[in-house]
């Protein structure tokens, strides 16, 4: 049984993953948490619905699809509801605010638009797990867990192995210093949120393949939060940390504490992590992030 | 010629009063209430209550109101939220004037506006909540203005117990159910109580939070205990989770559910990893003497009934009876009327409300199946003595 929950926390895990490099990405360039980034989420998961149902494209081109799409709505995002408090350099609180009145008119939009019905994905894998002796790991887990890995390995190439991501870095560490050496602040948030779209996007389609889409979906992305600010929010390998750490605590609390307390304790933990670690996990000083 | 005159000035007397009348018969209307989840994750019922409701006014109306006086339904959307009840039914009562209100589908929300319709002297009847602390918070107080139309969690708690032991032949039970939900909890503990009673296992015991989506730390140690049945009293969208990802870890037990499994939209999520399940429910949507009314709403709403439909004409049904069992449409004198209310014929049976607790007395439950893709209708359970 032990091995069958560890592989259960890290099916939980990996979804977490795939969100919270999101959060953490727009935090290491802007500096605040983009609570909307669940609702970019939710809609990629719609695009994604709506290209297998309606327009028939294959599963592939269907992620590209949302990938792309969602993209494209987080660059949108960051065009009306961020970058004018940008530039006219208003408090850090202003953008949260900005950020939840996004999320709820995005969750009322699909609401309103869509409506609110439940849309589950047709099965494109098999629905019949990999049994090995009396472990069963799911299919879909696994592709899940594959398409955390790609999309990770390519955000940190962009990152670290690119030009674009040496000024990525380089606004990371200092924007105000950064633009005077040519970098163009405005181009590096949009690319900031194209790219952190993009992994909500292909998120929203394996979230809505394992569970179901509906539109207030994005308020669970709150754990990746979660999960982004225990593993040092900011972070890239920390936000994968993070994510693994409360997936299979979550999981562990469940199985050998209580299902009753599964949240108590494992969110306990977290606050005794943030207490004793107030940088998370794997942050560290300002010079490592992004 | 003046004789002409005369009846002239007669007719035009008439006419008069009689449209002096009509404008009279316009004000003097009976103003119900209703609110429900119009929106969020449980629109599919809150909607359907609504409609059977709807549908059921429209029905009285055309054959000449109550006391003689039109229906007129004020509704509102709560959102499946416990605050925006409270908010909606304090403006039915103070703004509205309402002289009853229905509604709603969710014990936790009827047990947070009861307090509301004590303090605003309205009666509220409930179509859906079964949590026997709706009407009964704490044993030896009732609150006075609430009532229901369905049976309550200890009688369907029972019928858990008793089906699974009688028919399925399960000796080894396991519940799954939502730790935030008065529904869901309540059924759990009258089904323990029922399965010890009966001389069941009880081998395993988990719960889950509202909004989660992830089912499988709990499922993993059910099928580590290895039960012949699964008691999952809690609603559609997380039924269709928490089966299919138990077949997905190879779970073969019998499911078992309550009134939250009834939805077209439980086939479609869930597809095969509830077939070959039961669920116990308030009544039946094909029991033959819905079908006609059925149709009828059919016509009307273009979709088909839910079992909150009738549930929905079932709770205006009793509430017109007792209009006219008070003589007049006033909130205290419908109340008591309610509340002494004998021998009203609804589609899911007779209802009596017994004086002390408020619930209808005698009600019985329906045995659905799901077989092919379908519910269908496996027996009628025996009232508990």
């Amino acid at each position: 049984m032990i091995l069958q929950q560890i592989v259960n926390g890290i099916s939980i895990g990996a979804v977490y993953a795939l969100i919270a490099v999101g959060y953490s990405l727009v935090y290491s360039v802007l500096n605040f948490s983009n609570f909307a980034h669940g609702d970019v989420l939710m809609l990629g998961a719609y695009i994604g619905f709506f290209s297998l149902m309606l327009l028939k494209v294959p599963f592939p081109l269907a992620i590209a699809m949302a990938m792309v799409g969602a993209g494209i709505i987080a660059m949108i995002i960051e065009k009306i509801a961020y970058r004018p408090l940008r530039l006219r350099r208003a408090p850090l609180l202003y953008f949260m605010i900005s950020a939840m009145g996004m999320s709820i008119f995005l969750q009322n939009f699909t609401i309103v638009t869509i409506g609110p019905n439940f849309r589950t994905y047709p099965d494109i894998f098999p629905v019949k797990p990999f049994a090995v002796g009396n472990l069963s790991i799911g299919r879909l887990d696994l592709v899940i867990l594959i398409a955390t890995v790609i999309v990770l390995l390519l955000l940190t190439w962009l990152v670290y192995k690119t030009r674009i991501g040496i000024a990525i870095q380089a606004a990371a560490y200092n924007m105000r210093v950064a633009s005077l050496m040519g970098i163009n602040p405005d181009l590096i948030a949009t690319l900031v949120f194209l790219l952190a779209g993009a992994s909500a996007g292909i998120g929203g389609v394996l979230f809505g393949m394992k569970y179901t889409v509906y539109p207030w979906m994005g308020v669970l992305t709150i754990k990746a939060f979660v999960a982004a600010v225990v593993g040092g929010l900011g972070s890239l390998p920390g936000a994968v940390v993070g994510a693994f750490v409360l997936g299979i605590t979550e999981t562990f609390a469940a199985a050998y504490i209580s299902s009753a307390f599964r949240d108590l304790f494992s969110y306990l933990l977290m606050t005794i992590i943030i207490v004793a670690r107030p940088a998370g996990l794997m942050g560290t000083v300002a010079q490592e992030k992004a | 010629m003046s004789r002409k005159i005369v009846v002239a000035t007669l007719l035009f007397a008439m006419l008069f009063s009689l449209s002096a009348c009509r404008q009279q018969a316009k004000e003097e209307t009976i103003k119900i209430g209703f609110f429900g989840a119009l929106s969020g994750d449980q629109a599919v019922w809150g909607q359907a209550d609504r409609d059977g409701v709807i549908l059921t006014v429209e029905q009285i109306n055309a054959a000449g109101g109550i006391l003689g006086k039109k229906v007129e339904l004020v509704v509102y959307d709560d959102k499946g939220d416990q605050l925006e009840a409270v908010n909606v039914v304090k403006r039915l009562i103070n703004e509205d004037k309402v002289v009853a209100i229905i509604g709603c589908n969710s014990s936790g929300r009827n047990i947070a506006v009861a307090p509301v319709a004590e303090a605003g002297k309205v009666p509220v009847i409930s179509t859906f909540a079964t949590n026997p602390r709706v009407t009964v918070p704490e044993p030896g107080k009732l609150m006075k203005y609430t009532f229901r139309v369905c049976f309550i969690d200890s009688y369907s708690g029972y019928v858990k117990a008793k089906f699974a032991w009688d028919d399925l032949g399960a000796r080894r039970a396991a519940v799954l159910y939502e730790i935030s939900s008065d529904y869901s909890v309540g059924v759990r503990d009258f089904f323990k109580q029922s399965w010890a009673e009966l001389g069941g296992e009880l081998v395993a015991d988990e719960a889950f939070k509202s909004g989660d989506v992830d089912f499988r730390p709990q499922l993993t140690k059910i099928k580590e205990a290895n039960p012949d049945v699964i008691i999952m009293p809690f609603l559609y969208k997380e039924v269709a989770l928490s089966t299919r990802q138990a077949r997905d870890l190879g779970i073969t037990a019998t499911f078992l559910g309550g009134d939250g499994w009834p939805s077209s939209a439980l086939l479609e999520m869930a597809a095969d990893a509830v077939e070959g399940s039961y669920f116990v429910n308030h009544g039946d949507i094909n029991a033959p003497n819905v079908q006609e009314w059925r149709e009828q709403y059919k016509k009307r709403f273009n979709k088909d009934i839910e079992i909150n439909s009738i549930m929905g004409h079932d709770a205006m049904i009793m509430l017109k009876a007792a209009i006219e069992k008070a003589g007049k449409a006033e909130p205290e004198a419908i109340r008591d009327a309610l509340e002494n209310l004998k021998g009203v014929e609804v589609f899911t049976g007779v209802i009596n409300i017994d004086p002390a607790t408020h619930n209808p007395v005698g009600k019985a439950a329906s045995i659905i199946a799901i077989r092919n893709g379908q519910f269908q209708f496996y027996k009628q359970f025996e009232p508990m003595k």
